[in-house]
Protein backbone atom coordinates (compact mmCIF):
# COMPACT_ATOMS: atom_id res chain seq x y z
CA UNK A 1 0.00 0.00 0.00
CA UNK A 2 1.16 3.52 -0.74
CA UNK A 3 2.18 6.11 1.81
CA UNK A 4 -0.40 8.83 1.47
CA UNK A 5 1.23 12.22 1.09
CA UNK A 6 -1.26 14.92 1.99
CA UNK A 7 1.15 17.67 0.98
CA UNK A 8 1.00 16.50 -2.64
CA UNK A 9 -2.64 15.52 -2.86
CA UNK A 10 -6.07 16.80 -2.03
CA UNK A 11 -7.41 14.91 0.96
CA UNK A 12 -10.33 13.05 -0.56
CA UNK A 13 -11.48 11.37 2.64
CA UNK A 14 -14.26 13.90 3.18
CA UNK A 15 -15.71 13.23 -0.26
CA UNK A 16 -17.00 9.86 0.88
CA UNK A 17 -19.57 9.66 3.69
CA UNK A 18 -18.81 7.31 6.55
CA UNK A 19 -22.32 5.93 6.83
CA UNK A 20 -25.48 5.66 4.76
CA UNK A 21 -28.70 3.66 5.11
CA UNK A 22 -27.11 1.49 7.81
CA UNK A 23 -23.94 0.74 5.82
CA UNK A 24 -20.88 1.80 7.81
CA UNK A 25 -17.27 2.30 6.74
CA UNK A 26 -15.30 -0.80 7.68
CA UNK A 27 -11.77 -0.19 9.00
CA UNK A 28 -9.46 2.49 7.70
CA UNK A 29 -9.41 3.63 4.10
CA UNK A 30 -6.77 1.99 1.98
CA UNK A 31 -4.65 4.10 -0.30
CA UNK A 32 -2.95 2.83 -3.45
CA UNK A 33 -0.60 4.48 -5.89
CA UNK A 34 0.56 3.52 -9.38
CA UNK A 35 2.84 0.81 -8.02
CA UNK A 36 0.61 -0.72 -5.39
CA UNK A 37 -2.61 -0.68 -7.43
CA UNK A 38 -1.98 -4.21 -8.68
CA UNK A 39 -2.28 -5.47 -5.10
CA UNK A 40 -5.87 -4.29 -5.22
CA UNK A 41 -7.11 -4.39 -8.79
CA UNK A 42 -5.03 -6.98 -10.64
CA UNK A 43 -4.16 -6.54 -14.34
CA UNK A 44 -6.85 -3.97 -15.04
CA UNK A 45 -4.84 -1.57 -12.85
CA UNK A 46 -2.92 -0.92 -16.06
CA UNK A 47 -5.90 1.06 -17.35
CA UNK A 48 -5.66 3.58 -14.50
CA UNK A 49 -1.93 3.85 -14.97
CA UNK A 50 -2.48 4.52 -18.66
CA UNK A 51 -4.49 7.56 -17.59
CA UNK A 52 -1.83 8.58 -15.08
CA UNK A 53 -3.92 8.24 -11.97
CA UNK A 54 -2.36 9.60 -8.80
CA UNK A 55 -4.04 8.01 -5.84
CA UNK A 56 -6.86 5.60 -5.20
CA UNK A 57 -8.79 5.75 -1.95
CA UNK A 58 -10.73 2.57 -1.21
CA UNK A 59 -13.40 2.58 1.47
CA UNK A 60 -15.41 -0.54 2.15
CA UNK A 61 -18.85 -0.45 3.75
CA UNK A 62 -20.63 -3.22 5.57
CA UNK A 63 -24.05 -3.79 7.07
CA UNK A 64 -25.24 -6.92 8.87
CA UNK A 65 -27.01 -9.39 6.58
CA UNK A 66 -26.30 -7.18 3.55
CA UNK A 67 -23.70 -7.25 0.80
CA UNK A 68 -20.55 -5.17 1.24
CA UNK A 69 -20.23 -2.00 -0.79
CA UNK A 70 -16.82 -0.99 -2.13
CA UNK A 71 -16.12 2.63 -2.95
CA UNK A 72 -13.02 3.36 -5.02
CA UNK A 73 -12.26 7.02 -5.52
CA UNK A 74 -9.51 7.69 -8.04
CA UNK A 75 -7.78 11.05 -8.03
CA UNK A 76 -6.84 11.14 -11.70
CA UNK A 77 -4.97 14.44 -11.46
CA UNK A 78 -6.96 16.14 -14.23
CA UNK A 79 -10.44 16.09 -15.67
CA UNK A 80 -9.23 14.76 -19.00
CA UNK A 81 -7.88 11.69 -17.21
CA UNK A 82 -11.06 11.26 -15.17
CA UNK A 83 -13.23 11.58 -18.25
CA UNK A 84 -10.93 9.29 -20.24
CA UNK A 85 -10.90 6.48 -17.73
CA UNK A 86 -14.66 6.75 -17.42
CA UNK A 87 -15.00 6.23 -21.17
CA UNK A 88 -12.97 3.04 -21.00
CA UNK A 89 -16.01 1.03 -19.90
CA UNK A 90 -19.40 2.49 -20.70
CA UNK A 91 -21.56 -0.57 -20.18
CA UNK A 92 -24.78 0.11 -18.28
CA UNK A 93 -27.62 2.56 -17.77
CA UNK A 94 -27.01 6.30 -17.53
CA UNK A 95 -27.95 7.55 -14.07
CA UNK A 96 -27.34 11.30 -14.18
CA UNK A 97 -24.72 11.23 -11.43
CA UNK A 98 -21.61 13.41 -11.62
CA UNK A 99 -20.67 14.48 -15.15
CA UNK A 100 -21.36 11.09 -16.64
CA UNK A 101 -22.35 7.79 -15.07
CA UNK A 102 -23.24 4.20 -15.79
CA UNK A 103 -24.91 1.59 -13.61
CA UNK A 104 -25.09 -2.13 -14.13
CA UNK A 105 -25.38 -5.16 -11.88
CA UNK A 106 -24.51 -3.39 -8.64
CA UNK A 107 -21.75 -1.28 -10.14
CA UNK A 108 -22.00 2.49 -10.46
CA UNK A 109 -19.21 4.39 -12.22
CA UNK A 110 -19.07 8.13 -12.67
CA UNK A 111 -16.66 11.00 -13.12
CA UNK A 112 -16.63 14.56 -11.85
CA UNK A 113 -13.82 17.09 -11.99
CA UNK A 114 -10.54 15.23 -11.69
CA UNK A 115 -12.11 12.21 -9.99
CA UNK A 116 -13.34 8.88 -11.22
CA UNK A 117 -15.46 6.94 -8.78
CA UNK A 118 -16.58 3.35 -8.76
CA UNK A 119 -19.11 2.01 -6.27
CA UNK A 120 -19.78 -1.66 -6.24
CA UNK A 121 -22.22 -3.75 -4.19
CA UNK A 122 -20.87 -7.28 -3.91
CA UNK A 123 -24.43 -8.48 -4.49
CA UNK A 124 -27.19 -6.43 -6.03
CA UNK A 125 -30.35 -6.17 -3.93
CA UNK A 126 -33.00 -3.46 -4.07
CA UNK A 127 -31.51 -2.00 -0.91
CA UNK A 128 -27.88 -2.17 -2.04
CA UNK A 129 -28.77 -0.64 -5.41
CA UNK A 130 -30.57 2.24 -3.70
CA UNK A 131 -27.63 2.81 -1.36
CA UNK A 132 -25.03 2.66 -4.14
CA UNK A 133 -26.94 5.28 -6.12
CA UNK A 134 -27.50 7.53 -3.09
CA UNK A 135 -23.90 7.18 -2.06
CA UNK A 136 -22.84 8.13 -5.57
CA UNK A 137 -25.05 11.23 -5.51
CA UNK A 138 -23.64 12.20 -2.14
CA UNK A 139 -20.02 11.79 -3.25
CA UNK A 140 -20.74 13.79 -6.40
CA UNK A 141 -22.26 16.62 -4.36
CA UNK A 142 -19.15 16.77 -2.17
CA UNK A 143 -16.76 17.13 -5.11
CA UNK A 144 -16.65 20.88 -5.57
CA UNK A 145 -15.55 21.49 -9.15
CA UNK A 146 -16.66 20.24 -12.49
CA UNK A 147 -14.21 19.25 -15.20
CA UNK A 148 -14.09 19.79 -18.90
CA UNK A 149 -14.60 17.18 -21.59
CA UNK A 150 -11.58 17.39 -23.92
CA UNK A 151 -12.19 19.55 -26.97
CA UNK A 152 -11.29 16.82 -29.46
CA UNK A 153 -14.38 14.81 -28.46
CA UNK A 154 -16.69 17.44 -29.96
CA UNK A 155 -14.86 17.17 -33.28
CA UNK A 156 -16.17 13.68 -34.00
CA UNK A 157 -18.77 13.82 -36.78
CA UNK A 158 -22.20 13.79 -35.12
CA UNK A 159 -24.25 11.89 -37.67
CA UNK A 160 -24.40 8.18 -36.89
CA UNK A 161 -22.09 8.45 -33.88
CA UNK A 162 -22.79 5.89 -31.16
CA UNK A 163 -22.57 8.19 -28.15
CA UNK A 164 -22.34 5.24 -25.75
CA UNK A 165 -19.02 4.15 -27.25
CA UNK A 166 -16.87 7.28 -27.40
CA UNK A 167 -13.38 6.62 -25.99
CA UNK A 168 -10.92 9.32 -25.08
CA UNK A 169 -7.25 8.48 -24.43
CA UNK A 170 -3.64 9.31 -25.17
CA UNK A 171 -1.97 5.97 -24.58
CA UNK A 172 -1.42 3.34 -27.31
CA UNK A 173 -2.34 0.57 -24.86
CA UNK A 174 -5.85 1.97 -24.60
CA UNK A 175 -6.18 2.50 -28.35
CA UNK A 176 -5.13 -1.09 -28.95
CA UNK A 177 -7.61 -2.31 -26.36
CA UNK A 178 -10.55 -0.71 -28.14
CA UNK A 179 -9.25 -1.17 -31.64
CA UNK A 180 -6.00 -2.94 -32.35
CA UNK A 181 -3.87 -0.84 -34.68
CA UNK A 182 -0.45 -2.39 -34.20
CA UNK A 183 2.39 -3.16 -31.86
CA UNK A 184 4.22 -0.32 -30.25
CA UNK A 185 3.15 3.26 -30.77
CA UNK A 186 2.58 3.73 -34.49
CA UNK A 187 0.66 6.99 -33.99
CA UNK A 188 3.06 8.54 -31.46
CA UNK A 189 0.45 8.92 -28.75
CA UNK A 190 1.64 10.51 -25.54
CA UNK A 191 0.53 12.94 -22.84
CA UNK A 192 0.83 15.85 -25.26
CA UNK A 193 -1.78 14.33 -27.57
CA UNK A 194 -5.55 13.98 -27.31
CA UNK A 195 -7.22 11.08 -29.08
CA UNK A 196 -10.83 10.09 -29.47
CA UNK A 197 -12.28 6.99 -31.06
CA UNK A 198 -15.89 7.00 -32.23
CA UNK A 199 -18.00 4.09 -33.48
CA UNK A 200 -20.45 4.41 -36.36
CA UNK A 201 -22.80 2.11 -38.24
CA UNK A 202 -24.41 -1.14 -37.21
CA UNK A 203 -23.88 -4.88 -37.53
CA UNK A 204 -21.46 -5.83 -40.28
CA UNK A 205 -21.10 -2.18 -41.28
CA UNK A 206 -19.60 -0.92 -38.03
CA UNK A 207 -16.59 1.32 -38.57
CA UNK A 208 -14.50 3.71 -36.50
CA UNK A 209 -13.21 7.24 -36.70
CA UNK A 210 -10.05 8.14 -34.83
CA UNK A 211 -9.04 11.76 -34.30
CA UNK A 212 -5.71 12.69 -32.74
CA UNK A 213 -4.80 16.21 -31.79
CA UNK A 214 -1.01 16.74 -31.80
CA UNK A 215 0.77 19.69 -30.23
CA UNK A 216 1.57 21.13 -33.66
CA UNK A 217 1.13 20.55 -37.39
CA UNK A 218 4.64 19.18 -37.87
CA UNK A 219 4.01 16.36 -35.41
CA UNK A 220 0.63 15.63 -36.96
CA UNK A 221 2.20 15.41 -40.43
CA UNK A 222 4.96 13.14 -39.20
CA UNK A 223 2.45 10.79 -37.57
CA UNK A 224 0.33 10.83 -40.70
CA UNK A 225 3.32 9.72 -42.76
CA UNK A 226 4.31 7.08 -40.21
CA UNK A 227 0.80 5.72 -40.20
CA UNK A 228 0.67 5.42 -43.97
CA UNK A 229 4.09 3.77 -44.01
CA UNK A 230 3.37 1.37 -41.14
CA UNK A 231 -0.30 0.53 -41.61
CA UNK A 232 -0.84 0.83 -45.33
CA UNK A 233 2.59 0.37 -46.91
CA UNK A 234 1.05 -0.99 -50.12
CA UNK A 235 -1.16 2.06 -50.64
CA UNK A 236 1.45 3.69 -52.93
CA UNK A 237 0.64 7.41 -53.11
CA UNK A 238 -2.91 7.02 -51.89
CA UNK A 239 -4.12 7.78 -48.38
CA UNK A 240 -6.81 5.16 -48.63
CA UNK A 241 -6.68 1.40 -48.92
CA UNK A 242 -8.98 -1.58 -49.13
CA UNK A 243 -7.96 -4.01 -46.40
CA UNK A 244 -7.89 -7.79 -46.61
CA UNK A 245 -11.41 -8.07 -45.24
CA UNK A 246 -12.80 -5.94 -48.07
CA UNK A 247 -13.27 -2.83 -45.96
CA UNK A 248 -11.79 0.62 -46.45
CA UNK A 249 -9.35 2.55 -44.30
CA UNK A 250 -8.30 6.10 -45.04
CA UNK A 251 -6.50 8.98 -43.42
CA UNK A 252 -5.99 12.71 -43.72
CA UNK A 253 -4.89 15.67 -41.64
CA UNK A 254 -6.48 18.96 -40.79
CA UNK A 255 -4.01 21.32 -39.16
CA UNK A 256 -2.66 19.51 -36.13
CA UNK A 257 -5.41 16.86 -36.14
CA UNK A 258 -4.87 13.45 -37.70
CA UNK A 259 -8.03 11.76 -38.98
CA UNK A 260 -8.26 8.02 -39.59
CA UNK A 261 -11.38 6.14 -40.68
CA UNK A 262 -11.00 2.42 -40.00
CA UNK A 263 -12.85 -0.35 -41.81
CA UNK A 264 -15.66 1.59 -43.42
CA UNK A 265 -17.87 -0.43 -45.77
CA UNK A 266 -17.11 1.74 -48.81
CA UNK A 267 -14.53 4.15 -50.12
CA UNK A 268 -17.22 6.83 -50.35
CA UNK A 269 -18.00 6.42 -46.67
CA UNK A 270 -14.34 7.03 -45.77
CA UNK A 271 -14.28 10.19 -47.87
CA UNK A 272 -17.54 11.38 -46.38
CA UNK A 273 -16.37 10.86 -42.78
CA UNK A 274 -13.05 12.60 -43.43
CA UNK A 275 -14.93 15.49 -45.00
CA UNK A 276 -17.22 15.76 -41.97
CA UNK A 277 -14.35 15.51 -39.50
CA UNK A 278 -12.61 18.40 -41.24
CA UNK A 279 -15.55 20.75 -40.81
CA UNK B 1 12.10 -6.08 -36.20
CA UNK B 2 8.92 -5.49 -38.18
CA UNK B 3 5.99 -4.37 -36.08
CA UNK B 4 2.80 -6.38 -36.43
CA UNK B 5 -0.30 -4.37 -37.27
CA UNK B 6 -3.96 -5.28 -37.45
CA UNK B 7 -3.57 -5.57 -41.19
CA UNK B 8 -0.67 -8.00 -40.84
CA UNK B 9 -2.86 -10.05 -38.58
CA UNK B 10 -5.65 -10.18 -41.13
CA UNK B 11 -3.16 -11.43 -43.71
CA UNK B 12 -1.79 -14.07 -41.34
CA UNK B 13 -5.24 -15.28 -40.39
CA UNK B 14 -5.76 -16.30 -43.99
CA UNK B 15 -2.95 -18.87 -43.80
CA UNK B 16 -3.76 -20.29 -40.39
CA UNK B 17 -4.87 -23.76 -41.62
CA UNK B 18 -1.26 -24.42 -42.63
CA UNK B 19 -0.13 -23.65 -39.13
CA UNK B 20 -2.63 -26.19 -37.82
CA UNK B 21 -1.33 -28.84 -40.21
CA UNK B 22 2.19 -28.24 -38.99
CA UNK B 23 1.06 -28.60 -35.45
CA UNK B 24 -0.50 -32.00 -35.96
CA UNK B 25 2.77 -33.35 -37.30
CA UNK B 26 4.63 -32.33 -34.19
CA UNK B 27 5.85 -34.99 -31.83
CA UNK B 28 4.78 -33.63 -28.52
CA UNK B 29 3.88 -35.07 -25.14
CA UNK B 30 0.83 -32.85 -25.25
CA UNK B 31 -0.90 -35.12 -27.70
CA UNK B 32 -2.53 -38.48 -27.04
CA UNK B 33 -0.58 -41.04 -29.04
CA UNK B 34 -2.86 -42.90 -31.46
CA UNK B 35 -5.50 -40.33 -32.16
CA UNK B 36 -3.13 -37.38 -32.64
CA UNK B 37 -5.70 -35.42 -30.69
CA UNK B 38 -5.14 -33.60 -27.45
CA UNK B 39 -6.94 -35.35 -24.67
CA UNK B 40 -8.93 -33.20 -22.27
CA UNK B 41 -10.79 -34.48 -19.24
CA UNK B 42 -13.81 -32.58 -18.00
CA UNK B 43 -14.87 -33.91 -14.62
CA UNK B 44 -17.77 -32.61 -12.57
CA UNK B 45 -19.19 -33.59 -9.21
CA UNK B 46 -22.42 -32.31 -7.73
CA UNK B 47 -20.78 -32.27 -4.29
CA UNK B 48 -17.62 -30.42 -5.29
CA UNK B 49 -18.64 -27.35 -3.31
CA UNK B 50 -19.61 -27.22 0.35
CA UNK B 51 -20.97 -23.70 0.02
CA UNK B 52 -20.58 -20.71 -2.30
CA UNK B 53 -16.96 -20.77 -3.52
CA UNK B 54 -15.92 -23.23 -0.77
CA UNK B 55 -14.57 -26.47 -2.20
CA UNK B 56 -15.09 -29.89 -0.68
CA UNK B 57 -11.50 -31.17 -0.17
CA UNK B 58 -12.28 -34.89 -0.37
CA UNK B 59 -14.35 -34.52 -3.51
CA UNK B 60 -11.71 -32.32 -5.11
CA UNK B 61 -9.02 -34.93 -4.41
CA UNK B 62 -11.18 -37.63 -5.94
CA UNK B 63 -12.00 -35.51 -9.02
CA UNK B 64 -8.33 -34.78 -9.57
CA UNK B 65 -7.38 -38.46 -9.20
CA UNK B 66 -10.10 -39.66 -11.57
CA UNK B 67 -9.24 -37.02 -14.13
CA UNK B 68 -5.50 -37.66 -14.13
CA UNK B 69 -5.86 -41.44 -14.29
CA UNK B 70 -8.25 -41.18 -17.22
CA UNK B 71 -6.03 -38.63 -18.93
CA UNK B 72 -3.06 -40.98 -18.86
CA UNK B 73 -4.95 -44.28 -19.18
CA UNK B 74 -3.84 -45.65 -15.82
CA UNK B 75 -5.75 -47.39 -13.07
CA UNK B 76 -3.39 -46.55 -10.22
CA UNK B 77 -2.99 -43.04 -8.85
CA UNK B 78 0.67 -43.55 -8.04
CA UNK B 79 1.50 -44.96 -11.46
CA UNK B 80 -0.22 -42.00 -13.04
CA UNK B 81 1.73 -39.40 -11.11
CA UNK B 82 4.97 -41.30 -11.72
CA UNK B 83 4.36 -40.65 -15.41
CA UNK B 84 4.26 -36.95 -14.68
CA UNK B 85 7.04 -36.42 -12.16
CA UNK B 86 9.87 -38.31 -10.49
CA UNK B 87 10.96 -38.23 -6.86
CA UNK B 88 13.93 -36.04 -7.76
CA UNK B 89 11.90 -33.33 -9.38
CA UNK B 90 11.62 -29.83 -8.03
CA UNK B 91 8.01 -28.91 -8.65
CA UNK B 92 6.32 -25.55 -8.86
CA UNK B 93 2.55 -25.46 -8.60
CA UNK B 94 1.64 -22.28 -10.43
CA UNK B 95 -1.60 -21.18 -8.86
CA UNK B 96 -3.54 -17.94 -9.01
CA UNK B 97 -4.22 -15.64 -6.08
CA UNK B 98 -6.83 -13.31 -7.55
CA UNK B 99 -8.81 -12.55 -4.44
CA UNK B 100 -12.30 -12.99 -5.84
CA UNK B 101 -11.56 -16.36 -7.39
CA UNK B 102 -8.22 -17.87 -6.37
CA UNK B 103 -7.02 -21.39 -7.10
CA UNK B 104 -8.70 -23.29 -4.25
CA UNK B 105 -6.27 -24.27 -1.52
CA UNK B 106 -7.92 -27.69 -1.46
CA UNK B 107 -6.84 -28.23 -5.04
CA UNK B 108 -3.29 -27.05 -4.34
CA UNK B 109 -3.19 -29.46 -1.40
CA UNK B 110 -4.57 -32.30 -3.52
CA UNK B 111 -1.82 -31.81 -6.11
CA UNK B 112 0.86 -31.48 -3.47
CA UNK B 113 -0.32 -34.67 -1.75
CA UNK B 114 0.03 -36.66 -4.95
CA UNK B 115 3.46 -35.21 -5.65
CA UNK B 116 4.61 -36.27 -2.20
CA UNK B 117 3.03 -39.70 -2.65
CA UNK B 118 5.46 -40.38 -5.49
CA UNK B 119 8.41 -39.24 -3.41
CA UNK B 120 8.84 -35.56 -4.25
CA UNK B 121 10.21 -33.97 -1.10
CA UNK B 122 8.02 -31.34 0.51
CA UNK B 123 10.88 -28.84 0.49
CA UNK B 124 11.08 -29.32 -3.27
CA UNK B 125 7.47 -28.30 -3.84
CA UNK B 126 6.50 -24.65 -4.15
CA UNK B 127 3.09 -23.05 -4.60
CA UNK B 128 3.14 -19.51 -5.89
CA UNK B 129 1.63 -17.00 -8.28
CA UNK B 130 2.90 -13.43 -8.26
CA UNK B 131 6.21 -14.36 -6.66
CA UNK B 132 7.33 -17.04 -9.12
CA UNK B 133 10.20 -14.99 -10.49
CA UNK B 134 11.70 -14.61 -7.03
CA UNK B 135 10.77 -18.02 -5.68
CA UNK B 136 13.83 -20.34 -5.49
CA UNK B 137 11.68 -23.42 -6.09
CA UNK B 138 10.33 -21.96 -9.32
CA UNK B 139 13.76 -20.74 -10.33
CA UNK B 140 15.08 -24.29 -10.04
CA UNK B 141 11.89 -26.10 -11.03
CA UNK B 142 12.24 -29.17 -13.19
CA UNK B 143 8.47 -29.64 -13.38
CA UNK B 144 5.44 -27.38 -13.22
CA UNK B 145 1.77 -27.98 -12.51
CA UNK B 146 -0.42 -25.18 -13.84
CA UNK B 147 -3.70 -24.66 -11.96
CA UNK B 148 -6.05 -21.71 -12.09
CA UNK B 149 -9.75 -20.83 -12.15
CA UNK B 150 -11.39 -19.86 -15.42
CA UNK B 151 -12.73 -16.32 -15.56
CA UNK B 152 -13.35 -13.47 -17.90
CA UNK B 153 -10.43 -11.08 -18.04
CA UNK B 154 -10.01 -7.43 -18.94
CA UNK B 155 -7.02 -7.76 -21.28
CA UNK B 156 -7.25 -11.29 -22.60
CA UNK B 157 -10.98 -12.04 -22.68
CA UNK B 158 -10.43 -15.14 -20.56
CA UNK B 159 -8.04 -15.69 -17.68
CA UNK B 160 -6.73 -18.91 -19.14
CA UNK B 161 -4.10 -21.53 -18.38
CA UNK B 162 -2.00 -20.00 -21.13
CA UNK B 163 -2.26 -16.63 -19.43
CA UNK B 164 -1.49 -18.02 -15.99
CA UNK B 165 2.20 -18.01 -16.87
CA UNK B 166 2.32 -14.25 -17.34
CA UNK B 167 3.89 -13.95 -13.90
CA UNK B 168 7.06 -15.48 -15.32
CA UNK B 169 7.68 -12.30 -17.32
CA UNK B 170 9.10 -9.12 -15.82
CA UNK B 171 6.53 -6.77 -17.37
CA UNK B 172 3.11 -8.27 -17.92
CA UNK B 173 1.76 -5.21 -19.73
CA UNK B 174 4.13 -5.92 -22.62
CA UNK B 175 1.74 -8.72 -23.59
CA UNK B 176 -1.52 -6.76 -23.31
CA UNK B 177 -1.60 -5.53 -26.91
CA UNK B 178 -4.14 -6.99 -29.33
CA UNK B 179 -6.12 -8.72 -26.57
CA UNK B 180 -2.97 -10.53 -25.35
CA UNK B 181 -2.88 -12.37 -28.68
CA UNK B 182 0.67 -13.63 -28.26
CA UNK B 183 0.60 -14.88 -24.68
CA UNK B 184 1.67 -18.31 -25.85
CA UNK B 185 5.13 -16.97 -26.63
CA UNK B 186 5.79 -16.77 -22.89
CA UNK B 187 5.74 -20.54 -22.68
CA UNK B 188 8.54 -20.86 -25.19
CA UNK B 189 10.56 -17.80 -24.26
CA UNK B 190 10.71 -18.84 -20.62
CA UNK B 191 11.25 -22.53 -21.25
CA UNK B 192 7.95 -23.59 -19.71
CA UNK B 193 6.53 -25.91 -22.37
CA UNK B 194 8.38 -29.10 -21.49
CA UNK B 195 8.45 -28.40 -17.78
CA UNK B 196 4.66 -28.23 -17.59
CA UNK B 197 3.38 -31.69 -16.76
CA UNK B 198 -0.25 -30.97 -16.10
CA UNK B 199 -2.77 -28.17 -16.57
CA UNK B 200 -5.86 -27.84 -14.43
CA UNK B 201 -8.48 -25.27 -15.35
CA UNK B 202 -10.68 -24.86 -12.30
CA UNK B 203 -14.34 -24.68 -13.28
CA UNK B 204 -15.86 -24.95 -9.82
CA UNK B 205 -17.47 -21.53 -10.11
CA UNK B 206 -16.19 -19.76 -13.20
CA UNK B 207 -16.74 -16.05 -13.83
CA UNK B 208 -18.49 -15.59 -17.16
CA UNK B 209 -18.79 -11.81 -17.35
CA UNK B 210 -16.81 -8.89 -15.91
CA UNK B 211 -17.77 -5.43 -14.81
CA UNK B 212 -16.01 -2.55 -13.06
CA UNK B 213 -12.47 -1.92 -11.90
CA UNK B 214 -12.35 -5.23 -10.06
CA UNK B 215 -13.87 -7.14 -12.96
CA UNK B 216 -15.96 -9.16 -10.59
CA UNK B 217 -19.56 -9.58 -9.51
CA UNK B 218 -21.10 -12.54 -7.67
CA UNK B 219 -23.94 -12.32 -10.15
CA UNK B 220 -21.66 -13.57 -12.90
CA UNK B 221 -20.26 -16.72 -11.31
CA UNK B 222 -22.09 -20.00 -11.38
CA UNK B 223 -21.61 -23.32 -9.68
CA UNK B 224 -20.41 -25.51 -12.50
CA UNK B 225 -18.48 -27.77 -10.11
CA UNK B 226 -15.94 -28.96 -12.61
CA UNK B 227 -12.25 -29.35 -13.37
CA UNK B 228 -10.71 -29.44 -16.83
CA UNK B 229 -7.48 -31.40 -16.91
CA UNK B 230 -5.06 -31.83 -19.78
CA UNK B 231 -1.42 -31.84 -20.73
CA UNK B 232 -2.30 -29.42 -23.51
CA UNK B 233 -3.06 -25.99 -22.01
CA UNK B 234 -4.55 -24.71 -25.25
CA UNK B 235 -6.99 -27.59 -25.56
CA UNK B 236 -8.04 -27.25 -21.91
CA UNK B 237 -8.56 -23.50 -22.36
CA UNK B 238 -10.48 -24.07 -25.57
CA UNK B 239 -12.91 -26.39 -23.77
CA UNK B 240 -13.24 -23.94 -20.87
CA UNK B 241 -13.90 -21.08 -23.27
CA UNK B 242 -16.67 -23.00 -25.02
CA UNK B 243 -18.38 -23.66 -21.70
CA UNK B 244 -18.15 -20.00 -20.67
CA UNK B 245 -19.47 -18.90 -24.06
CA UNK B 246 -22.40 -21.29 -23.65
CA UNK B 247 -23.10 -19.92 -20.18
CA UNK B 248 -23.12 -16.36 -21.52
CA UNK B 249 -25.56 -17.37 -24.21
CA UNK B 250 -27.79 -19.00 -21.60
CA UNK B 251 -27.59 -16.05 -19.19
CA UNK B 252 -28.00 -13.20 -21.65
CA UNK B 253 -30.45 -15.07 -23.88
CA UNK B 254 -28.33 -14.32 -26.94
CA UNK B 255 -24.77 -14.47 -28.10
CA UNK B 256 -22.90 -11.66 -26.34
CA UNK B 257 -19.33 -11.13 -27.47
CA UNK B 258 -16.63 -10.77 -24.85
CA UNK B 259 -15.59 -7.17 -24.29
CA UNK B 260 -12.12 -8.40 -25.23
CA UNK B 261 -12.00 -11.37 -27.61
CA UNK B 262 -10.29 -14.43 -26.13
CA UNK B 263 -8.39 -14.93 -29.36
CA UNK B 264 -5.10 -15.74 -27.64
CA UNK B 265 -6.35 -19.32 -27.26
CA UNK B 266 -6.89 -19.80 -30.99
CA UNK B 267 -3.68 -17.96 -31.80
CA UNK B 268 -1.76 -20.19 -29.39
CA UNK B 269 -2.50 -22.93 -31.91
CA UNK B 270 -2.45 -21.16 -35.26
CA UNK B 271 0.46 -18.79 -34.73
CA UNK B 272 2.49 -20.37 -31.96
CA UNK B 273 1.82 -24.11 -32.08
CA UNK B 274 1.62 -24.44 -28.31
CA UNK B 275 -1.32 -26.86 -28.48
CA UNK B 276 -4.67 -27.20 -30.19
CA UNK B 277 -7.76 -25.06 -29.83
CA UNK B 278 -9.79 -26.50 -32.70
CA UNK B 279 -12.49 -28.77 -31.15
CA UNK B 280 -12.05 -31.30 -33.97
CA UNK B 281 -8.50 -31.90 -32.72
CA UNK B 282 -9.52 -32.41 -29.11
CA UNK B 283 -10.55 -35.69 -27.55
CA UNK B 284 -12.90 -34.51 -24.83
CA UNK B 285 -13.74 -37.08 -22.17
CA UNK B 286 -16.54 -36.14 -19.80
CA UNK B 287 -16.67 -37.73 -16.36
CA UNK B 288 -19.16 -37.44 -13.52
CA UNK B 289 -22.14 -35.13 -13.19
CA UNK B 290 -23.70 -34.22 -16.55
CA UNK B 291 -26.55 -31.85 -15.66
CA UNK B 292 -26.25 -28.44 -17.35
CA UNK B 293 -22.85 -29.44 -18.70
CA UNK B 294 -23.08 -26.86 -21.53
CA UNK B 295 -20.72 -28.74 -23.84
Amino acid sequence: MANFKPENQIDTSEFIPKELNGWKAKGKDKIYDENSIFDYIDGAGEVYRAYQFRVLRARHFSKPESPNILVDLFDMGSSRNAYGVFTHNLEGERKGIGQGSTYKGGLLSFWKGRYFISLYAERETQESKKTVLELGQEISSRIPNKGKVPEIVSQLPEQGLDRTRIRYFYNPLILNYHFYVGEGNLLSLNTETHAVLGVYGEGEEVFRVLLIQYPNETKAQKSHQNFIKGYMPDSKDSTMIQTEDGKWTGTDIQGSVLIVVFEAPTQARVQDMIHKAKK
Amino acid sequence: MKKITRRDFLQKAAVSPLAGAFLLNMKSPLFSGQSQKSRVILIRDKNALISFKKANPEVIQDMLDQAVMTLLDKSSIQDTWKMLVSANDIVGIKSNVWRYLPTPKDLEDAVKRRLMDVGVKEENIGIDDRGVRRNPIFQKATALINARPARTHHWSGIGSLIKNYIMFVPRASAYHGDSCADLATIWKEYNLVDKTKLNILVMLNPLFHSVGPHNYNDEYVWEYKGLIVSQDPVAADSVGLRIIEAKRQEYFGKKVAFETPAKHIRIAETRHGLGVADPSKIELIKLGWKEDILI
